[in-house]
């Protein structure tokens, strides 16, 4: 059963066609994306129209140029690199619960840029330190989660109590950190929440290789993965080295969401419910499922980018606190909780 | 000689592939051959020194107890797991010594259950088989989908290829699962109890699959049966196993007796000769008690 499903009429047999749910998608993110860039504060969507026109005054061009399309892209990219990640980390454990962000990838990530900070040695100045630090940190999470698990690796709810213990030793270890050392408290609260504030041209210079790169070759792994989807056995029988596929999708999926949280912190819960949503309108063939997942990552974390603004707009009008903003880690957390009871009980119904 | 081959395979009693019907005198060249072949975990050794030879062609049921290390050749002769002594040759070739990708070239293992996988359809998952035959980076080759359209057709799949897996009943599944093996297009066929879960009517259907494929593709079969009968009418070589060495090997119609009842599956039984096949056929009375057991085993040593 697939959401296509729940589409009417002649609407159905054409979004059979892979290609036109692809096409779909593309001007959904367009569209999310232009609601994010005309959402913000500081300049009218007028204004944002006329500096798009090639008007405008230079605070506006300033303020579109310089701050909010970096930060769009940004948002785009590290969607759509949780996406892949999710859905990448899922097929390889074979574990609908598995994400980065409770497989101890996400908060060794969160760790390791919160410990180079802290030592210094990185800060959103220096974004290339902090890359490196969140890929270690990520591989090492993901590293304590496989010691733990061990042989049980295979079973989800196994899999998934570990990492829950693992996160949470994790993020006491970043709590550690961040006392012992609070002198950039402020930015660094952003990593853990999750936060597309203050994204430059900086960062989407770094982001863009590294996602681009990572993001092709998860998807030249799109063949192994599905056979891993099969159980390692039918796949080790038709061919599959089984841990050596295994190990160079979860290398991927590592590397996709350090990038990620790197540019944007913990976004809470897009790894985790991108992939599902993805294989229920593009299907089990991660060929075409993949880059699905990277669309409708980049839509859900810049949707929830402009969700935010408009919701920090109108919460700082109504409450008359100008500085007050919410960040789209925030809502992606909120949303992201709800959306996982509903899939959780959806398996408990299976049963 | 592709007419004789088809024409033996109408559906017609006395001619289902029983030890009269098979052209005995042309064995091929040996194809699997295992010498001494033994595995264990710590404190249990399930295979003690297993010497097999399957020669091209032949279709071979293994037969044994539970626990009697059959699925466990099986895995070891397709090299999926690592022998703890002696060794399996796949046409000469050491199979631990094999890529995962060039063993998988030439013997297809259908394991006994594996799960399944949400949203994917019968023709993603046949084609999935194709994975050892693909480059190195698993990305399609010309001639997959016709490779893959054909395995969907031999098993009489095609037809339902766009549904997906976990909507089928286990024996449909089993046919598509038959028809992914199939898909690997290699010459030898590994299938590890094909019939269980199955109600007789698909039990008959997946067998008579594997005969008639076995004559159009010539392939080479070797298949874990649990049911003796089946065994003796299907196959045209009986290899039963017991605690992990061959105790019996050889044409149904020589293997298959009082003795092997008694002392590979543990149970009495009367043995006697299907009116219209020609092909033995056991009527199992009850299990031997403990005891007799042991006396048999004692005979045997």
């Amino acid at each position: 059963m697939t959401l296509i499903e729940t589409v009417p009429g002649p609407a159905r047999r054409a979004l059979r066609a892979p290609g036109v749910r692809m096409a779909c998608l593309a001007l959904l993110v367009a569209a999310v994306a232009c609601a994010d860039l005309f959402a913000g504060r500081g300049v009218t969507p007028e204004g944002v129209r006329e500096v798009l026109l090639g008007g405008g005054d230079p605070t506006a061009e300033h303020i579109v140029l310089q701050l909010r399309l970096p930060r769009l892209l940004v948002a785009l990219v590290a969607g759509a690199c949780l996406g892949v990640a999710g859905l990448v980390l899922q097929s390889a454990l074979r574990n609908p619960l598995a994400g980065p962000e409770v497989t101890g990838v996400t908060p060794g990530a969160v760790l390791g840029a919160v410990a180079a900070t802290g030592l210094g040695l990185a800060g959103w100045e220096s974004p290339t330190a902090v890359v490196v630090a969140a890929c270690l940190g990520g591989f090492a999470g993901a590293g304590l989660l496989w010691l733990l698990a061990g042989r049980e690796a295979g079973d989800p709810e196994q899999t998934a109590v570990y990492g829950v213990l693992v996160s949470a030793v994790l993020a006491g270890l970043t709590a550690v950190v961040l006392l012992v050392a609070p002198g950039e408290l402020g930015s660094v609260v952003q990593w853990l929440i999750g936060s597309t504030e203050g994204r430059v041209w900086q960062h989407w210079n770094l982001l863009w290789p590294w996602a681009a790169f990572w993001g092709a070759a998860a998807w030249l792994l799109a063949g192994p993965l599905t056979l891993l989807r099969c159980g390692d056995e039918q796949a080790s029988a038709a061919g599959l080295a089984t841990g050596r596929g295994r190990g160079a999708a979860l290398v991927c999926a590592v590397a996709l969401t350090a990038g990620a949280v790197s540019a944007v912190g913990a976004l809470g819960f897009v790894g985790l419910l991108v992939p599902h949503l993805a294989l229920a309108v593009f299907g089990a063939d991660l060929r075409i499922t993949l880059p699905g997942a990277a669309l409708l990552g980049a839509t859900v974390v810049c949707g929830a980018d402009a969700a935010a603004q408009l919701l920090s707009r109108l919460l700082a009008t109504a409450l008359e606190a100008d500085r007050l903003t919410l960040p789209v880690g925030a809502l992606t957390t909120f949303v992201g909780a709800g959306l996982l009871m509903a899939v959780a009980r959806r398996r408990a119904d299976e049963r | 000689m592709a007419e004789g081959l088809t024409g033996r395979v109408k559906p017609s009693p006395a001619e289902a592939a029983g030890p009269e019907a098979e052209p005995g005198a042309r064995p091929g060249p040996e194809v699997v051959r295992a010498e001494g072949l033994a595995f264990g975990y710590p404190g249990r050794m399930v295979l003690r020194g297993v010497d097999l030879s399957v020669r091209a062609g032949e279709l071979v049921a293994l037969i044994g107890l539970n626990g009697c290390g059959k699925s466990t050749f099986l895995k070891l002769a397709a090299g999926l797991l690592t022998p703890s002594g002696g060794r399996v040759l796949l046409d000469g070739d050491d199979v631990t010594r094999l890529p995962r990708r060039t063993a998988a070239r030439r013997v297809a293992l259908l394991h006994q259950s594996a799960p399944t996988v949400p949203g994917l359809t019968v023709r993603q998952l046949v084609r999935q088989g194709r994975y050892a035959a693909r480059g190195p980076l698993g990305m399609l080759r010309e001639g997959d989908d016709e490779v893959t359209s054909r395995a969907l057709a031999d098993v009489g799949v095609a037809a339902w290829a766009d549904r997906p897996v976990d909507a089928l009943s286990g024996g449909e599944r089993q046919r598509v699962r038959l028809a992914m093996a199939l898909a690997q297009d290699a010459r030898v066929l590994f299938l590890d109890e094909p019939t269980t879960y199955l109600d007789l009517r698909h039990q008959l259907e997946v067998l008579q699959t594997v005969v008639r494929l076995r004559a159009e593709r010539r392939l080479t079969v070797v298949m874990v049966l649990h049911d003796l009968n089946h065994a003796a009418r299907f196959a045209d070589r009986i290899v039963a196993l017991r605690e992990g060495r061959v105790a019996a090997d050889g044409p149904p119609a020589e293997v298959v007796t009082r003795r092997l009842l008694a002392e590979v599956l543990g149970v009495e039984g009367r043995v006697g000769i299907d009116s219209e096949g020609g092909w033995p056929v056991c009527y199992p009375d009850h299990p031997l008690d403990p005891l007799q057991l042991l006396r048999n085993e004692n005979h045997i040593h």
